[in-house]
């Protein structure tokens, strides 16, 4: 279980953007996150995610408390939660290409003799064409893009996936294609999942349960 | 009800039919003319042409027979430009063209030494100061702020002064004045980039520093840092060609454009104009060249954006 | 909507002579519009059909809602029709703009004098995608409503016009004393319509405004931009991927795909009883209609088939097994570009 208790974080000092908040993300079942813009829902990702450090209350991953956030925190620990941003075109490095940016992880972690093969079966999972993976960020739609993220979060089989307004910026069929690939790896291999969105609707299909900020 | 035209054919979609005129408006804010693509084109060609003779001139002189800079002719002292001189002859005879293309090939070398030195020391220093942040960026940029605040070639005087004569002071006094523009650069695109994003998404795939540094930063902070380093050549090339004029420079076997000009100071006075006219339009056309190419490449790099489609 | 406008559609002077009964004549006459974009120098690298074909006619009073997945071309239309297209694009056919009090012109081939001094804001006013890269960081967003207001209705009472304008989008006063950067999201779209407003256009271009945007947020963007059409009387293109936002306001809808318009027609029967088989895939990833996706891809600008550009990705006929052909039919009260029964 990923879970937070009683944490409270800011980006200026006296400012908390949270405060006194607890959260639970089980293995296997996919949890919404519901509320306005601006009330600390991408915040919150990031301190599961280990890339914020909060001023009070901790992470704890499966049991253990993680201590340290951004190059501090213990690799294990960062590649076993899995985070999709919410514009793919500022989270991707426009330099690379799709299959590159979608096997760096393999490469960061030194996996990368699996790289190849893992890279292909993933990206047919999230329904990206081998001609797709050869393009550059620029020359490829939001949606595709997006997919390639989604990818890349998964590449190295975290066991729980933080989607932050993974679907806003991309159309109904890419949503609904995003949404199922998340909900098939929730199902096999028991992924547990963080969906935040501002779409009640979506949360409503998609989340086993919702939680308001 | 929405009412539309049906089309009567069924043409392939961007066929070459007839009727397809260009979209493109001269509007507020987009500078370049209908000529733009033309100039640009005569500066690039214009400058790589100046630059490809003069400098493959320059390096062909030692091997060219019968072309020796150090020919002295006490029958030709200070002859105006001419068909067998065609720079002139300097005050000790010697052909000052061919004089000019050897001192030109000594410049452009140190001062190609002095810019890469330059920028890799300012990249360096910017990208350190740009991604640990805090106290370390607050002093860097002090530092930064001092140097700049101190004229070039005093500072530069001052260094070479220490170590008279030695190349590796000039190249020193060059370098260690000429870092700073580009680690201003280096920084600012560092910090540009250190909060995106993708550098989450880095480090959360688990990247350590060096090597979300060494794999995503620094290759997007290169072709700016190349750029630097082609157009601080010609800032390079005038410097030392300062501290050789004043005789601070490179030592006379070495003899650089700048040492040409400061022995033909006296000359001037007694009307050979040439000895100090026709090396420094060399000088001159070679930095223009170099600083016309940096201009054709930093217009190219415009980063490649969708919205070039407006899709 | 109030009356029923007769379907025309054989020729343009027909389709502009027929106007029928309670129907205004139309404010924006689109015909074959087609946009193209050269890569490299004279199409070397490649021709991008942005645009194919596209027709539609644009009346005071009606919400237009354009509507296709991202990279469907879009976007490129609602920059042909201003002008604001680059270099290295290319334009076919006529977008014929009529209003009472001047003279018709046809946009696509108006200079660009004509379209600053005339057409843009004064015409047509463009609400554009994203409000926060589209206003000036660095003055207040009541300075910005002034300096359009100033520019565009010459003479004019500026301050009373500028707090009219925030009247109208809902815009709270103080909010016109504040930087871009200070406003939410939310409210900084409403300073986009108010500037787009400030000329007192006929025609609202509404560019993808509410992307990113929350639901609530999304909802009362697109109310506003419809109350536009209904109060106001004028002729409003909203272009959208969000086709919950469509379905709420939208009078007349045409779906895009691949640089063509495949299903045009009133809203609510096209929303309620798609023809094309597109149209019914896109109602059908929507979390209400059944969360299923597209199954395939779009085809690549660059490489547009002659025929329906639909047809791999097809769940009604497969491939092979229809007319293919990417014309827009006649059926009934829409036109489609599938040929199958009842069309």
């Amino acid at each position: 279980m990923l879970s937070v208790r009683g944490m409270a974080v800011g980006y200026r000092r006296g400012e908390p953007v949270l405060d006194g908040v607890d959260l639970d993300v089980q293995p296997g079942r996919t949890v919404g996150l519901a509320g306005p813009s601006g009330c600390g829902k991408s915040t919150l990702a990031r301190v599961l995610a280990l890339l914020l450090a909060p001023w009070q209350g901790s992470v704890e991953l499966d049991g253990q408390q993680v201590s340290g956030s951004r190059y501090a925190a213990p690799v294990p620990a960062r590649t076993a939660v899995g985070l999709v941003f919410q514009q793919p075109r500022l989270a991707v490095d426009p330099r690379l290409p799709l299959h590159q940016i979608i096997a760096e992880p393999l490469h960061a972690t030194g996996r990368s003799r699996q790289a190849p093969a893992t890279v292909a079966e993933l990206a047919e999972r999230v329904g990206l064409t081998p001609e797709l993976l050869g393009r550059l960020p620029h020359e490829v739609s939001d949606g595709q893009l997006q997919r390639a993220c989604l990818a890349r979060a998964l590449v190295l089989g975290p066991r729980y996936l933080l989607c932050d307004e993974m679907t806003a910026m991309v159309d109904a069929s890419t949503t609904a294609a995003l949404v199922s690939v998340v909900r098939e790896e929730a199902d096999q291999r028991g992924l547990g999942v963080l969906a935040i969105s501002h779409d009640e609707e979506l949360l409503g299909i998609w989340a086993d349960h919702v939680v308001s900020l | 009800m929405a009412d539309i035209t049906v089309t009567q054919t069924v043409p392939s979609p961007a066929a070459p039919g007839p009727g397809w005129r260009s979209a493109a408006r001269r509007r507020a804010g987009t500078p370049r003319g209908r000529g733009a693509p033309v100039r640009s084109r005569v500066r690039l060609l214009g400058s790589g042409g100046v630059l490809v003779v003069l400098v493959a001139s320059a390096l062909l002189v030692p091997w060219l027979a019968g072309l020796d800079d150090r020919a002295v002719d006490y029958a030709a002292v200070r002859r105006p430009p001419g068909p067998a001189h065609p720079f002139g002859t300097d005050e000790a005879g010697r052909d000052l063209l061919v004089r000019s293309l050897a001192g030109l090939r000594i410049s452009l070398l140190v001062a190609a030494v002095c810019a890469v030195v330059s920028t890799v020391l300012g990249t360096v220093l910017g990208a350190v100061s740009g991604l640990a942040g805090g106290w370390t960026d607050r002093l860097l940029m002090r530092l930064v702020d001092a140097v700049n605040a101190v004229p070039h070639l005093l500072l530069g005087i001052v260094i070479v002064a220490l170590y008279r004569g030695s190349v590796l002071a000039v190249i020193a006094s060059i370098a260690l004045t000429h870092w700073t523009s580009v680690a201003r650069i280096v920084r600012g695109e560092v910090l540009s980039l250190r909060d995106r994003p993708f550098i989450d998404a880095a480090i959360s795939g688990g990247a350590g520093r060096r090597r979300v540094l060494r794999r995503h930063l620094l290759p997007a902070v290169v072709p700016q840092a190349a750029l630097c380093a082609v157009l601080i050549l010609p800032h390079a090339v005038w410097h030392e060609t300062a501290l050789s004029f004043l005789g601070l420079g490179l030592p006379p076997h070495l003899a650089s454009i700048g040492n040409i000009l400061g022995d033909g100071r006296d000359a001037v006075l007694v009307g050979s104009w040439w000895i100090v006219a026709l090396p420094s339009a060399l000088l001159v056309a070679v930095a223009l060249a170099v600083a016309g190419l940096g201009g054709s490449w930093r217009d190219r790099m415009v980063p490649r954006r969708r919205s070039e489609l407006a899709l | 909507m109030t009356g029923v406008d007769a379907v025309t559609g054989a020729a343009p002077a027909a389709a502009r002579a027929a106007a029928g009964p309670g129907g205004p004549a139309p404010v924006l006459d689109v015909q074959g519009l087609s946009v193209r974009f050269l890569l490299g120098r004279g199409g070397r690298r490649g021709i991008v059909a942005a645009v194919t074909d596209v027709g539609f006619a644009l009346r005071p009073g009606r919400v237009l809602v354009l509507v296709g997945e991202s990279g469907c071309g879009k976007s490129v239309l609602a920059s042909a029709l201003l002008g604001l297209l680059p270099a290295n694009a290319q334009v076919r056919g006529r977008a014929l703009l009529t209003v009472p009090g001047l003279p018709e012109r046809d946009l696509l081939a108006a200079p660009e004098r004509e379209l600053a001094t005339q057409v843009r804001g004064r015409v047509i006013g463009l609400v554009p995608q994203s409000a926060a890269s589209h206003l000036t960081p660095v003055r207040t967003a009541g300075a910005q409503l002034a300096e359009a207001v100033r520019t565009l209705r010459s003479g004019a009472a500026v301050n009373a016009l500028v707090t009219g304008l925030a009247e109208r989008v809902s815009l709270p006063i103080d909010a016109l004393q504040r930087f871009p950067h200070e406003l939410s999201g939310g409210m900084a779209q409403r300073v986009t319509v108010a500037l787009a407003l400030a000329g007192d256009p006929a025609v609202v271009l509404a560019d993808e405004p509410t992307i990113g945007l929350d639901r609530p947020l999304v909802d009362r963007t697109v109310d506003l931009l419809a109350r536009l059409a209904s109060d106001e009387g004028r002729a409003v293109l909203l272009i959208t991927h969000d086709l919950r936002a469509a379905r709420r306001v939208a009078t007349d809808v045409a779906v895009m795909y691949a640089s063509r318009l495949v299903e045009v027609g009133p809203a609510d029967a096209v929303f309620s009883d798609p023809r094309h088989p597109y149209t019914a895939g896109l109602l059908g990833a929507l979390p209400s209609g059944g969360f299923r996706p597209v199954p395939g891809h779009p085809p690549e600008l660059t490489a547009l088939p002659a025929g329906c550009g639909f047809r791999p990705r097809c769940p009604v006929f497969g491939d092979g097994g229809c007319s293919n052909d990417p014309a827009l039919v006649r059926c009934g009260d829409r036109f489609v570009a599938c040929r199958r029964p009842p069309c």
